[in-house]
């Protein structure tokens, strides 16, 4: 390793002295880890929050519902107001030279300006 | 730039009793450790953790934290970016959360054989109690922590303020972290879980949204927006608008305003190297090796013509002596004397002597006068064409019609030549008309001239679109403006449809008198698809015109460009173009608080929950206890904390977006966190130097006699 590397100490030591079991104990080299962390998704429903009384708060619960104002809808591209509505890039535009450039954009750009706001196709 | 991590290695662990906590703000996006009742953390740094290999040696190392981008030259992180142990807000990888405790304690100078102090560390509200589990299992076991407490970051950051002065004890944590915003209200200064509420936007929404317009806007520009870089502008340049459609119509509108509030990123640019315009002496040079050379060539073919000259010469003494000597032959002899010199009879002798003596003319420069001659002739060589075909012979006839033939094509040669001339002319006197107009005027002329330029290839272009609009199905990168994808047709196309539909609908309709006519089979000649293009071979006058008006515009309008053929988009710099400082400059106009916004619209990303203001109110209906006055306390004490609070602007939009949604007369009073980002931290150190802190900890003891439904029940009291 480079001096310069050493001397910040960027790179964490495998052996820690405080610590009762150390990480290469844990996660042996060489072994699959076999470790499969629970996304969030699973790990709320693993919660079965279902089977808890209504009120108590868990982290299902507390979120905040839907809004009540109208959806604000802005241009795409700008993110000046936008009134009209492009059927077929399914974008959002302000005015005519918007129009015009959102249809010789290419189609993976529209896609990437639709993914902005969660409206992409996706594949699956 | 407010956020600094500070990695040091802290030297005084020892000196600390084993009864003082060590407190942990464990945030989406930095890590904060420090001692209980201390001011400040000791140890900042980026929650994440990347592991990459090194150069040299090839193994894999783990880094925590963000380090000098420098150091990181001597490791391949092509292929593992920066991870973080967080899901959401919730931790969820506890291996990356071990490699970050490994790293916070060992900065924090740990070096005994296990961590025996109390441990204070923030989740998020309302954790699932598999990730506290996880925690509490983590600490207890790997580092063997004897106690630990876990506490809410709002709550400690609000009862920091309220210990501050600032915020009252009932009242309302407004928190915008990383990954979520929280609602949370305060009551009796103990935080209303039943009532609080979460949005699922933050910080790094805000960089990710910046980020992926920055890159959209500036495709080029793309490797230079990383994502800490863009932090960055986040933090320097975005604001929240009072009114975001009234902010935005500033924009539109793209006047002084507008331009004040633009900024500018200039990206690291070198101006090409200009080529240096040749010296004057380098140029005489150049030209009079240029002149030598001409003179070369010129002494070269003049040398070429005196030797052609002289070979001609030569041919025609060799010729006339051949035919002065065969005056003198005798008949008889004539053929056997020719034999031996090539030619077979006197007339072709005679006759490459006129030829040898013309090209002679030619090249010695005269004039030659042939056609002169032909006119001088002309009653002689078209002597039958008058006499009338009655008293001529077969062979005169023959021979009057030959005369004829000749006759009017030399004529029409000739009207040819007069209609060319003409037309030379005519030009030359157009030009001169224009040329005139332009020193009249020179402005006035070029302004013409492009509006004319205009009107052509917009003409020139439509046509083509009408052209070709019919066969471009999947025309979504064609000519700009192009309508529709395949919507019409063209008319010749529109025809033919209509003659397909009605021959196929027509059928056994009344009297079928289909072939009585000629013309009916010419239906199927127009129905066959290859009529579509035949109109478009002759190159219209359209065209023609363009390219002129382009050449001549081309000739007088250093600046102009005639416009590709492929109609290229608008972004993409023409080639031809030195790129320019303002290639290089990233505009943030409206992303300045268009990013931001989101925080109260997180539809404009697709997210479908209510905004930072909206929050509000949701948490106040959510209140358990009616009790009289109760929400006029909590909005009259409503504290914004977290990072994204930072932004300008927000608390006055706060205030607005509040005032809307509450009843008239509401008293609404906003306050900033005395420092939105370490309150959190500062909090909890406070209250882990609590008499009654203990109390509030739990120990390993207790976790595996309890169980995980007990931790699920474990709430710590802020009010001690």
């Amino acid at each position: 390793m480079e001096p310069e590397v050493l001397e910040a100490e960027i790179v964490l030591p495998t052996h820690l002295n405080f610590k009762k079991i150390q990480m290469y104990e844990k996660y042996p080299k060489g072994q699959s880890r076999g470790r499969h962390w629970k996304h969030l998704k699973q790990i709320i429903q693993a919660e079965n929050y279902q089977n808890h009384p209504e009120n108590e708060p868990n982290y299902v619960n507390i979120e905040s519902p839907p809004s009540m104002h109208p959806c604000k809808r802005i241009c795409d591209i700008t993110g000046f107001e936008a009134p009209y509505f492009d059927p077929r890039t399914k974008l959002r535009y302000a005015n005519t030279e918007v129009f015009k450039m959102i249809r010789s954009l290419p189609n993976d750009y529209v896609q990437r300006y639709l993914a902005l706001r969660n409206a992409a196709v996706v594949l699956k | 730039m407010p956020f600094i991590s500070k990695i040091q290695r802290q030297l005084d662990y020892s000196s600390f009793a084993s009864d003082v906590p060590i407190v942990i703000d464990n945030g989406g996006s930095y890590f904060r450790i420090g001692w209980a009742g201390e001011a400040d953390p000791r140890v900042i740094f980026r929650n994440i953790v990347q592991r990459p290999r090194h150069k040299t040696t090839g193994e894999t190392v783990t880094i925590v934290g963000d380090h000098d981008p420098a150091l990181l030259k001597y490791f391949d992180c092509t292929r593992s970016g920066p991870r973080s142990a967080f899901d959401s807000n919730v931790v969820y990888q506890f291996e990356i959360m071990e490699y970050i405790l490994d790293f916070g304690f060992d900065r924090l100078g740990a070096d005994q054989s296990q961590i025996d102090h109390p441990v204070l560390i923030t989740e998020c509200a309302c954790n699932p109690i598999q990730s506290r589990c996880r925690m509490a299992e983590l600490l207890f076991e790997s580092y063997g922590v004897p106690s630990i407490a876990f506490g809410v970051d709002a709550a400690f950051s609000y009862r920091y303020n309220q210990r501050l002065g600032i915020c009252k004890t009932d009242g309302l944590a407004i928190c915008s972290g990383f990954m979520t915003s929280h609602a949370i209200p305060i009551i009796n200064g103990e935080p209303v879980y039943e009532a609080c509420c979460r949005t699922n936007v933050g910080g790094y929404h805000v960089t990710d949204y910046l980020k992926q317009l920055l890159s959209l806007k500036y495709p080029h520009h793309m490797p230079k927006l990383t994502w800490e870089k863009v932090e960055d502008l986040k933090m320097e340049h975005c604001y929240i608008a009072p009114d975001y459609a009234s902010e935005v119509r500033i924009f539109q509108k793209g006047d002084k305003e507008a331009q004040d509030k633009t900024r500018c990123w200039q990206l690291p640019w070198t101006p090409s190297p200009v080529e240096e315009q040749p010296s004057e002496e380098e140029l005489a040079r150049k030209a009079a090796l240029k002149e030598r050379q001409g003179q070369r060539l010129r002494e070269m073919a003049e040398a070429k013509r005196l030797s052609r000259i002289n070979e001609l010469e030569n041919e025609q003494k060799g010729l006339e002596f051949l035919l002065q000597q065969l005056k003198q032959v005798e008949d008889y002899e004539v053929s056997s004397f020719l034999s031996v010199t090539g030619y077979s009879s006197r007339q072709e002798i005679e006759s490459a002597l006129a030829k040898v003596t013309q090209s002679l003319r030619k090249s010695k420069g005269e004039q030659v006068e042939t056609e002169e001659k032909a006119e001088s002739s002309m009653a002689e060589k078209y002597n039958l064409i008058n006499v009338p075909d009655d008293v001529l012979t077969p062979e005169q006839l023959k021979e009057k019609r030959k005369q004829l033939f000749l006759k009017s094509t030399t004529e029409a040669r000739q009207r040819a030549k007069q209609k060319r001339l003409e037309e030379e002319l005519e030009r030359e006197r157009q030009m001169k008309l224009e040329e005139e107009k332009r020193l009249e005027n020179p402005e006035r002329y070029l302004e013409e001239l492009h509006a004319k330029y205009q009107e052509l290839s917009e003409r020139v272009e439509q046509r083509k679109r009408l052209k070709t609009n019919g066969n471009n199905t999947n025309g979504n990168n064609n000519v700009p403006g192009g309508v529709g994808r395949g919507e019409r047709l063209n008319a010749a196309q529109r025809e033919r449809m209509r003659l397909l539909t009605t021959a196929a609908f027509d059928r056994g309709k009344g009297e079928d008198t289909f072939g009585i006519k000629d013309e009916d089979w010419q239906l199927y000649k127009l129905m066959s698809r290859d009529n579509d293009d035949d109109d478009d071979e002759k190159p219209n006058e359209d065209e023609a015109e363009l390219l002129r008006v382009s050449s001549r515009l081309q000739e007088i309008d250093p600046t102009f460009f005639p416009k590709s053929e492929s109609g290229s988009s608008t972004s993409e710099p023409p080639r031809f173009r030195p790129l320019t400082k303002e290639d290089f400059q990233i505009i943030l106009g409206v992303e300045r608080f268009r990013c931001p916004e989101i925080l109260f619209n997180p539809n404009l990303i697709g997210i479908d929950q209510a905004g930072l203001d909206e929050m509000v109110g949701i948490s106040i209906r959510r209140l358990p206890t009616k009790e009289r006055g109760l929400e006029e306390r909590i909005t009259e004490s409503i504290l914004m904390t977290g990072g994204s609070c930072l932004y300008p602007g927000m608390a006055e939009r706060l205030e607005s977006g509040i005032r809307m949604i509450r009843p008239s007369g509401t008293p609404i009073q906003i306050y900033k966190a005395y420092d939105p980002i370490l309150d959190a931290w500062r909090g909890a150190s406070v209250y882990a130097t609590a008499m009654q802190f203990p109390q509030q900890t739990f120990s390993r003891m207790d976790y595996y006699e309890k169980g995980e439904d007990w931790l699920r029940q474990y709430q710590m009291r802020y009010s001690i």
